[in-house]
């Protein structure tokens, strides 16, 4: 035991100081605080936005400890490299600590162990001691775990334990988090994220990522069939659809109708529906009919714009209100005729044969107005997101190992007393729960006492 | 609307069963305090009929959903789970005084939530989904745990200052004991910790499904983050010496505080993707 006495060398004092808890709780302390500070200094805004909040000097200052995308400068992937070596260490220094008791543990009942367990009873059996073993291990196997028996000096030891999980789950939980930083890194090193607008029927195949700076080809081609909104009665929108083609090597391979919370992937990139809107202006709708009833063709007339129909002459949509004389929406039209003055009338969408009163030769009805729209999509690959995932679940099995499991022992020491009867020896002990446990000790207690009566 | 009345008057047995128990307290006199469990046993019937009435009421209008979206449920569903796990220490441990600093958590939360709008709102899309409830639900009855703790830990912190000076007079004197105290102060943590971390994992999927990131260090997934690394402090405070006891009861009270600054703070004062808080 002498190395027990010497001063620790300067590798024994960092390797100390890597392993201790101390520093644990003093990094989870100083990442808690500081990641407060980028909850107060809003984070990856322009430059000029800062500057109106900001003095000058204290802009500065910021901007050195690059305070804007804290979550990303150099200290705090710092600080997150010092807390992954702390539990590296930590994990290496007491793994095998624990391993050693889990593999062998104390199967003998000796009057320190004893001493040490606050669960304990003592009772006197007539009969030989094989008989008592045997009965008491055969009662332990039946209530709480098959017992090692180990015969010494005359005494004989059962040995039972459930819940050894337990021991192991702090270590999980600690693994758990180590998987987790693999992935976020694997994500932000391989992946990508970006935004990009379609507008309906047309597509895209290169999407701009890293916040625009640079561009990503998708090595497919991504087409907007349809948008389509729906609102609540008060406006708000309720669901927003984008109907969505994967289009590759010339052939539809995927087509589906995204919403929000339900995204398109394709090869590993993900398409979330994300924001809409207006894409140019609106267009009329207008159908044409000959005044015998034979239905024509379809206008789409955007404001003012002149359209030509042969051998009838110009119309243009001019005005539009979303309740003319409250008979709802109009469209107001402008028909030029060769050689006549211009004509102006109301449509009311309402009333698709309200122009047959005109008593042209051509019939206008106003179907309504139909803007084409935009679907705005996040884009991302993110090759790391499985390995998250699996450290998630990792983490919540670990905690639910090391809180809600229990690693419960129980002792039967026999042994020959000088009367001549088998002195009988019960113990427990539980490294968690201790007020669960003791209502199942006393149920065993009972139990095996009871046997053999 | 019933649900709000239901609530309301939840709010009140909430006071009461304060009252009581603090009364119980003063008056040294264990009887009132028995009365007070039959409130919280009456708050949590009626509150949770609330709930249920809600959740009946918002299907009635179209636009059903589990009633946790906006700042007003959350409230009350918090205050809820408070009374719940309140009622489970309590027989547990079979101590009533800890009533008087757990209950008055459930109270103000109700106060709190009727200046708040109680309409229920439709959900705008990317609020519907089944991970934002079970986000909003498992932080909150992570939360519930952090409050219980917070409450003991006071407890324990008046408790500790009259055993270090061997005197044992007045209202703390009737306390239950340090040990006792900081037990539960851990074992109201121990539940409420793999709930938040279950929340923060399933508020990572939510994002991750609505807009592509699972983590986007907005101002309500950082602070839910820091509050789960000063809970995951108290952890190893508490297995470590010297760290045990008043340092481990007061991370507890600087945990909730910033559970609360968390819950309330960061939609109330900062801006982020989590505006559906600003009721
Ligand atoms: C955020 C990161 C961490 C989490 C979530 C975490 C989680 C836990 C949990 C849940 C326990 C069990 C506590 C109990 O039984 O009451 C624990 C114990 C422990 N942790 Fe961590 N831990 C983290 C980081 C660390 C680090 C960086 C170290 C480095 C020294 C560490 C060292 C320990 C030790 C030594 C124990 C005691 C194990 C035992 O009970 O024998 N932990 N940790």
């Amino acid at each position: 035991m002498a190395d027990e006495k010497r001063t620790p060398s300067p590798m024994d004092r960092v390797w100390d100081f890597f392993i201790s808890v101390k520093l644990a709780i003093v990094t989870l302390i100083v990442l808690a605080s500081t990641s407060i500070l980028g909850t107060i200094v809003e984070q990856n805004q322009p430059p000029e936005k800062y500057h109106q909040i900001y003095e000058d000097w204290a802009f500065a200052i910021m901007d050195r400890i690059n305070l804007f995308d804290m979550y990303h400068s150099t200290w705090f992937l710092l600080m997150l490299v010092l807390f992954t070596v702390n539990l590296t260490c930590c994990t290496i220094d007491r793994f095998p600590k624990m391993l050693k008791v889990v593999r062998n543990p104390r199967t003998k009942l000796d009057g320190s162990l004893e001493k040490s367990l606050s669960l304990s009873d003592r009772w006197k059996k007539k009969g030989t001691l094989s008989e008592w073993a045997g009965k008491y291990a055969e009662a332990l196997s039946a209530t709480f775990a098959k017992p090692k028996v180990t015969e010494e000096g005359g005494e004989v030891h059962l040995y039972a334990e459930t819940g050894v999980a337990s021991r192991f789950g702090v270590y999980v939980t600690h693994l758990s988090i180590i998987i987790i930083f693999i992935g976020a890194i694997a994500g932000n090193v391989a992946g990508f994220k970006g935004y990009v607008n379609i507008t309906e029927g047309e597509s895209i195949t290169r999407v701009p990522v890293r916040g625009g700076i640079q561009i990503q080809d998708l090595g497919f081609t991504v087409r907007c069939n349809a948008f389509s909104l729906e609102t609540y009665p008060s406006g708000q929108p309720k669901a927003y659809k984008s109907d969505l083609s994967i289009i590759e090597g010339g052939r539809e391979v995927v087509r589906k109708t995204i919403v929000v919370n339900d995204p398109l992937q394709y090869k590993g990139i993900w398409f979330y529906q994300s924001s809409y809107g207006q894409a140019g202006g609106a267009t009329a709708q207008v159908t044409v009919a000959r005044k015998d009833g034979t239905p024509g063709s379809t206008l789409s007339l955007s404001a003012n714009e002149p359209v030509p129909i042969d051998g009838y002459g110009i119309v243009r949509g001019v005005d539009y209100q979303q309740n003319f004389q409250g008979k709802g929406p109009a469209l107001q039209v402008v028909v030029e005729k060769p050689g006549q003055p211009a004509a102006s009338f109301w449509l009311v969408q309402g009333r698709p044969d309200l122009d047959r009163e005109r008593g042209d030769s051509l019939v206008f009805s106003f179907r309504g107005l139909s803007s084409k729209m935009f679907t705005g999509l996040q884009v991302a690959k993110d090759p790391g997101v499985n390995i998250v995932w699996l450290g998630c679940a990792l983490m919540v099995i670990g905690l639910i190992m090391a809180f809600f499991l229990s690693h419960q022992r129980v002792w039967i020491r026999l042994a020959k007393g000088t009367d001549g009867r088998v002195e009988v020896v019960l113990a427990g002990s539980a490294s968690r729960n201790r007020l669960a446990f003791e209502k199942r000790f006393e149920k065993l207690q009972t139990g095996v006492k009871a046997t053999g009566q | 609307m019933s649900n709000v009345i239901l609530f309301n008057l939840t709010t009140v047995l909430f006071g009461v069963a304060s009252a009581l128990y603090l009364g119980a307290l003063y008056a040294k006199n264990e009887k009132i305090s028995a009365f007070g469990t039959w409130v919280c046993f009456l708050a949590a019937v009626f509150s949770t009929a609330a709930l249920g009435v809600r959740w009946y009421e918002s299907y009635q209008m179209g636009i059903g959903r589990i009633p946790v979206t906006n700042l007003y449920e959350s409230l009350v569903f918090f205050a809820w789970s408070v009374n719940l796990f309140y009622l489970v220490i309590e027989r547990k441990y079979r101590n009533r005084t800890l009533g008087a600093f757990v209950m008055p958590i459930a109270f103000f939360t109700m106060v709190f939530a009727v200046y708040n709008d109680s309409s229920i709102q439709p959900l705008v899309p990317a609020l519907q989904s089944y991970w934002l409830h079970a986000h909003v639900i498992t932080c909150f009855v992570g939360y519930a745990g952090f409050a219980v703790s917070a409450g003991v830990a006071v407890m324990y912190l008046l408790k500790a200052r009259q055993e270090n000076a061997k005197i044992s007079e007045g209202v703390v004197g009737l306390l239950p004991a340090c040990k006792m105290l900081d037990e539960l102060v851990y074992r109201a943590i121990i539940w409420g910790f793999p709930f938040l971390t279950v929340g923060i994992i399933t508020g990572a999927a939510w994002a991750n499904y609505a807009w592509g990131t699972y983590w986007s260090w907005d101002p309500k997934e950082t602070w839910s983050l820091i509050i789960w690394l000063i809970y995951a402090a108290f952890l190893h405070a508490r297995v470590t010496r010297g760290w045990h006891g008043k340092r481990a009861a007061i991370l507890s009270i600087v945990g909730f505080l910033a559970t609360i600054m968390c819950y309330l703070g960061v939609n109330l004062v900062l801006s982020g993707l989590h505006s559906y808080g600003g009721g």
